[in-house]
């Protein structure tokens, strides 16, 4: 922890290479996020280098008092809502591969994966909770400071999201049964 | 992935699912970041490099605080011998003169305060010798 608060300071500086070290271990995670939350790759690609832009030109506004990922993905989610259609939600058929850029990233043996599900059935909102509190294996507290929300709506709405996705895995699981023996 | 001890197996299965996200950084991508970062600066990183003044600079502001200073004391000493002496507000006590504190008359003011209630009573009592005289006149008549 101390070595990135030295990167930060370094990187408050002007150092573009602290802040390259600060940021690489993030860089892939970020991109997997975003992935999520776009509408294709390139989107997603733009999305990371614009966060990484802005985390490096505000880095003199970070406060250490926050974990540095949580303040990366908030500007991320920020980037991510500049470069979503509003009417995406409402795009196409959910079961087409076209209208799901997670698809594309996606080997085809992984075709039951939670997270497609979970971008089906979720909000944006819950959806970037339950990742961040599954995946980031972040405090409630920074998914609150995250999503720029309460810390009640979150906890409510992580157990919401985990009811409808644990029902959808054993639906799933049923339907898999079903099929092996029928 | 950072690591959770206690795993369930909704999490593990979650965790799972996104580390099956190709989300691989192209090298095109890198170097098209590294670039742009380059081609910027943190704001306020300019502002925190202090300027370099020069020599002049030193000299002048110190000759002007040295003026300020030699006026500031100028003005000081024209006040100080245009100013008459002050008249010392304090007054000395004099041991000779004991302080006097007036006394309180307190049967005067006892008299004062029941003056009025004792002319009440007089009356009072001029009224129940009247009804008494009456009274007894009545009772002459009657027997």
């Amino acid at each position: 922890m101390s070595d990135e608060l030295q990167l930060v300071d370094a990187a408050k500086s002007g150092s573009v290479d602290a802040f390259t070290e600060l940021v690489h271990g993030y860089r892939e995670r970020l991109l997997r996020f975003l992935l999520t939350r776009c509408t294709n790759h390139a989107d997603a690609e733009d999305a990371l280098q614009d966060t990484l832009i802005n985390a490096y030109r505000y880095i003199g506004s970070y406060d250490p008092r926050w974990r540095f990922s949580t303040w990366l993905y908030r500007i991320a989610i920020r980037n991510a809502g500049r470069l979503r259609p509003q009417n995406l939600t409402e795009l196409g058929d959910p079961e087409d591969d076209g209208a799901d850029p997670l698809a594309h990233c996606i080997a085809d043996s992984e075709r039951d994966n939670l997270w497609r599900s979970a971008k089906r059935i979720l909000s944006d909102e819950v959806f970037a909770a339950m990742w961040l509190r599954y995946v980031e294996d972040m405090s409630v507290r920074d998914i609150a400071d995250v999503l720029e929300r309460s810390s009640s709506w979150t906890k409510v709405n992580l157990l919401r999201g985990r009811r409808a996705l644990e029902a959808e895995m054993n639906q799933t699981a049923g339907n898999a049964g079903s099929e092996a023996y029928g | 992935m950072p690591e959770v001890k206690l795993m369930d197996k909704f999490t593990k299965k979650l965790r799972e699912d996104a580390a099956m996200i190709d989300a691989e950084i192209s090298a095109q991508l890198d170097s098209r970041v590294r670039a742009s970062l380059t081609a910027i600066e943190p704001e306020g990183a300019r502002q925190r490099k202090p300027a370099r003044r020069p020599v002049s600079f030193w000299l002048a502001s110190s000759l002007t605080g040295v003026a300020a200073a030699f006026a500031v004391i100028a003005v000081l000493n024209v006040i100080d011998s245009n100013e008459p002496a002050a008249v010392p507000r304090t007054v000395a006590a004099n041991p000779a003169q004991p302080l006097e504190i007036p006394a309180l008359d307190l049967d005067v003011e006892a008299a004062m305060l029941t003056g009025p209630l004792a002319r009440e009573l007089e009356d009072l009592q001029a009224d129940l010798k009247k009804a008494e005289e009456v009274v007894r006149g009545d009772v002459r008549i009657d027997f």
